[in-house]
């Protein structure tokens, strides 16, 4: 009898911790999701999958910063997600955790795809997530203030610092461009993008290469820029470049399109409507930095099923539509698919929908390995340590490249 | 003072259950600092020895930071000490106005850490922040509270003091309210000046609280993340990377041997701050308190 | 030392700027919560305005709000209610008992308090997923408890040895057992320790971020977290975190004013020797 008692006890245990029995049976799926206003977006329109599919999402969602970290922990731990919104960094590093989609790709439409926004999900030759929310590198500059002037929004980096200094009146609060010096990973993002932009690499053929003639053209091009800012770009994030257009301080951004909605939203911005949109500039060559995120299924998932259809209406035509008219003033889940962003009442809705889809066209891909993440955090470091004055830029692309290599083990 | 016996059943639950919950984990994420282990790769775990502690040693980046860090605990924790004990004192007279605003003083610690330094970066903003308006409108010019090295040391520093000079001012406050009041009555009929009770009084007999309050905050201040990450990212460059930016970096990288070794320097760094600490206070007077 | 009108002056004049400069920001996350963003960073500062609710609105709407507050509730007065307990009893054993080692074992507890957090995390994590107490209250008041329990012991050991012993023995003598001297007596001279003890108690479960964000998800996750979230990838929702912020800070307020008759001198050895 006690024996009995005690089996039935310890299996009450069990069950009690192992997830629950119901959430087994395929009806039932965790979603990993980034806190804010996608969540706020995926919540809107849940109940209808819901309703559809008989399939209930249960939704975790964690903040911008923390949400890698959490995933890294409980994919590496064997957690219990069954499907993750991610960041395509992301993806290469924890690709092992993730389950192979190449087979099941083949049911989707996608020729409705932007090409490199698939791209995006794959790794190694293997499609690990499908896109959900495209994200790149924009120029912003203010339409009325470019009229006035008499001049065209620039196309190369020389164009844009005359530009920059053209506009930039200090003693008015009026500043040529908005980027960061900080040591935020916005500093690094656009130091990359100029370096990019001059046909120089991060990595290249396995090894750091930015210590190149390229790559000093594009860093004294961006240090040069650095002379028409705000002056106090030195603590500068991703929130106060936009601070600084929507307040009107600023002539023109480089800008994620992430960060365009909320210009164009009268209760934050100042300059709403008067705003032009276009790819950001060339030198030998045009690169707008892709950061795309991405659903991809769990393999431990015990729903994978399930899961997997909830990709498929994540990254959906109509959930693409329902998410670009959700009227948030915060930001806007751009569609990956042709069929949303040429559609009529997207572009009414948000007015960069065109300089968005030709940047995704010729948007170029951070470097695709497992060891990205840390190699962008020495980048972030020392192209902070840069604008600090730490270091020079000859010494600073060594850094760069000496932490790469020693990273990848060369 | 009794010896042992009784003692036991008292300390029994309170320290089994502390031990059991926090020295398991520590001693788990000592052992796991000797070890070669990136989340990313879960198969290629190594044994490493000393090497994750070798190469923090050598690395400048970490040892400034242990530079920066010990600058903003010393920095912070001294100017949080002195207005807090200020603070206390002056509302341990008996002024019935006082009361009321007692509750108003405890509001910062009140507030989420990161809601609290968001804000302050709002009010800091160099170009847009309410702050640098009125300092401008005042002709006391503008300064680069987050972007110039020394500025965003000194902003941390205010930030901080902010959020927990209340911390200190209650705890001292409360260990005032419990001194008995015969001492400083007779006090003052033999004719000690406020200054003389405040020496020979409330020293002595509040030695002990204050030195708590001091050893708290200052593990607190050591290992303070949110609002440096929240204020500077631990910029501009290097100027604000403390010890705890470099953990942060560590374990969101997965670099888990990395990240404890870190930690478990952490531990031992601020273990020995305050042991010496306690040891330089209590010891002189005879171990007066406790 | 009877107050004066001069000193009381001096003393007002003194807290002025001390005031200012610990409210501001607390005034001005309260504006922001009923303004636009543009309002928010208005030249001149806008110190009256029309206020809007549209920021609640948002935090009420778009998130289970009410659920994580019940979260962060049930969470806090849990980890309160436990570290008060526990420390109660070991902070009157370390002050009244003393044992070979004692003193070590007594730094041993703080040492527990002295290890970052993002340390003790991952084995945390793992010891919970063992337990199966990942994303239950259960698993984060153990944790906030101990976070708690270090500073409640070694701040009550201060108050209770400044008990006078002849207070306590009379009582014995009396026929009180030591529990209920420590309940009768001790605790209500030391009161002020215990409501110090029980704020921070509280605030340490309250505000705590990073074990709320890897060891809770959905069923237990607290505001702090929810919080965090509103700092957004494409910025900070500064009008909707300062909404939650205020909502976050009623509760303390309320505990605070109902605990803070405790923390006069009204309940002193005077009144207990007479």
């Amino acid at each position: 009898m006690r024996t009995k008692t005690f089996f039935l006890v310890l299996a009450l245990v069990l069950s009690s911790t192992a997830s629950p029995v119901w959430a087994q049976q395929g009806k039932s799926i965790t979603l990993s999701m980034l806190a804010g206003y996608k969540e706020d977006v995926l919540r809107a329109s849940l109940p209808e999958f819901e309703k559809k599919t008989g399939i209930k999402v249960v939704v975790d969602a964690s903040p911008f910063g923390d949400l890698y970290k959490k995933q890294l922990l409980s994919l590496s731990t064997g957690g219990r997600y069954d499907v993750l919104f991610m960041d395509e960094p992301w993806i290469a590093p924890l690709s092992e955790f993730l389950l192979p989609l190449n087979e099941r790709m083949k049911s989707l439409d996608l020729a409705d795809f932007v090409p490199t926004t698939v791209a995006s999900g794959a790794f190694q030759g293997t499609q690990y997530a499908v896109p959900v929310d495209p994200n790149v590198q924009l120029l912003v500059y203010r339409k009325d203030l470019f009229e006035q002037k008499g001049l065209k929004p620039p196309a190369t980096w020389d164009e844009l610092v005359a530009a920059a200094k053209a506009f930039h009146d200090p003693s008015k609060q009026q500043y040529g461009i908005a980027i960061t010096a900080s040591s935020d990973i916005q500093t690094a993002l656009y130091m990359l993008l100029a370096i990019w932009s001059y046909g120089g690499e991060l990595v290249d053929n396995g090894r750091g290469s930015l210590n190149s003639a390229a790559g000093k053209k594009g860093g004294e091009v961006f240090l040069e820029l650095l002379k028409f800012t705000p002056p106090n770009v030195k603590s500068y994030n991703f929130a106060d470049v936009n601070k600084a257009i929507q307040l009107g301080q600023a002539a023109m951004a480089i800008q994620w399109a992430s960060g365009a909605r909320p210009m164009e939203d009268k209760t934050r911005s100042s300059v709403a409507g008067k705003l032009g949109y276009t790819l950001v500039p060339k030198a030998v060559r045009q690169t707008p930095m892709r950061g795309v995120w991405t659903i991809a299924v769990a393999k431990n998932s015990a729903n994978q099923d399930a899961a997997w259809q909830f990709a498929t209406w994540l990254s959906g035509k109509e959930f693409g539509q329902a998410a670009v008219k959700f009227p948030s003033a915060t930001s806007a889940i751009h569609s990956p698919r042709f069929s949303v962003l040429k559609d009529a009442g997207t572009k009414a809705t948000l007015p960069y929908a065109d300089t968005l889809l030709a940047s995704l066209q010729i948007t170029k891909e951070r470097p695709r390995l497992r060891e990205y993440a840390d190699i962008q955090e020495n980048l972030r470091v020392t192209a902070g340590k840069l604008t600090a004055g730490e270091l020079t830029l000859e010494a600073a692309l060594k850094e760069i490249d000496a932490g790469t290599n020693r990273i990848l083990g060369k | 003072m009794a010896a042992g016996g009784a003692g036991r059943w008292f300390l029994l639950p309170g320290l089994a259950f502390l031990f059991t919950i926090d020295l398991i984990p520590l001693v788990y994420s000592a052992w796991v600092s000797f070890y070669n282990w990136w989340l990313i790769r879960p198969r290629d775990v190594r044994f490493v020895g000393l090497d994750n502690y070798v190469r923090l040693g050598v690395d400048p980046e970490f040892n400034r930071a242990v530079v920066v860090t010990t600058l903003f605990t010393a920095g912070a924790v001294a100017l949080e000490f002195l207005a807090g004990l200020g603070l206390a004192l002056l509302f341990a007279q008996p002024f019935r106005f006082l009361r009321p605003i007692r509750v108003l003083l405890l509001l910062p610690l009140f507030v989420v850490p990161v809601v609290g330094a968001t804000m302050w970066r709002v009010i800091f903003h160099p170009e847009v922040g309410v702050l640098n308006h009125y300092l401008t409108t005042f002709g006391l010019g503008h300064p680069p509270w987050l972007s110039d090295p020394t500025w965003a040391l000194v902003s941390i520093t205010l930030v901080d003091a902010w959020r927990t000079i209340p911390f200190m001012f209650l705890v001292i406050y409360a260990g005032l309210e419990v001194l008995p009041a015969e001492l400083f009555e007779a006090a003052a009929v033999d004719g000690a000046s406020a200054w003389q009770s405040f020496r020979h009084i409330t020293v002595p007999l509040l030695t002990y609280i204050m030195l708590l309050a001091v050893l708290i905050r200052g593990m607190d201040a050591f290992r303070e993340f949110d609002i440096i990450f929240v204020l500077t990212g631990g910029g501009p460059g290097t100027a604000t990377q403390t010890i705890q930016i470099l953990n942060y970096r560590a374990f969101g990288l997965g670099h888990m041997g990395q990240a404890n070794a870190i930690g478990i320097v952490t531990l031992v760094l601020v273990a020995v701050m305050c042991f010496v600490l306690m040891r330089a206070i209590l010891r002189p007077r005879g171990a007066a308190q406790a | 030392m009877k107050p004066t009108p001069l000193r009381a002056t001096l003393t007002g004049v003194a807290l002025l700027p001390v005031l200012a400069w610990t409210l501001f920001p607390i005034y001005w996350i309260t504006t922001a919560s009923f303004k636009t963003e543009l309002a928010l960073y208005a030249k001149p500062p806008q110190w009256l305005f029309t206020p809007i609710v549209d920021n609640y609105t948002r935090v009420l709407t778009n998130i289970p709000f009410v659920q994580y507050l019940k979260n962060s509730l049930v969470i806090a007065l849990g980890t309160t209610i436990g570290s008060l307990v526990l420390g109660t009893l070991a902070g009157y054993g370390f002050a009244r008992f003393r044992f070979r080692g004692s003193e070590a074992v007594r730094f041993l507890v703080l040492v527990t308090r002295m290890a970052p957090r993002m340390v003790l995390v991952v084995p945390y994590y793992l010891m919970m997923q063992r337990l199966g107490l990942l994303d239950t209250y259960t698993g984060l008041l153990v944790a906030y408890v101990s976070f708690a329990l270090p500073f409640s012991i070694w701040l009550l050991i201060g108050f209770f040895v400044d008990v006078p012993l002849d207070v306590e023995e009379a009582a014995m003598i009396d026929g009180c057992s030591r529990l209920g001297v420590l309940v009768r007596i001790v605790i209500p001279i030391a009161a002020p320790g215990l409501v110090v003890a029980a704020i921070f108690a509280f605030l340490v479960s309250w505000n705590e971020f990073l074990f709320a964000l890897i060891l809770s998800g959905v069923e237990a996750k607290t505001l702090p977290v929810v919080i965090a979230g509103l700092n957004t990838d494409a910025g900070p929702l500064y009008g909707e975190m300062s909404a939650a912020a205020v909502m976050v800070m009623l509760p303390n307020i309320v505990m605070t004013l109902v605990l803070q008759r405790y923390l006069v001198k009204g309940l002193t050895l005077g009144a207990v020797k007479g």
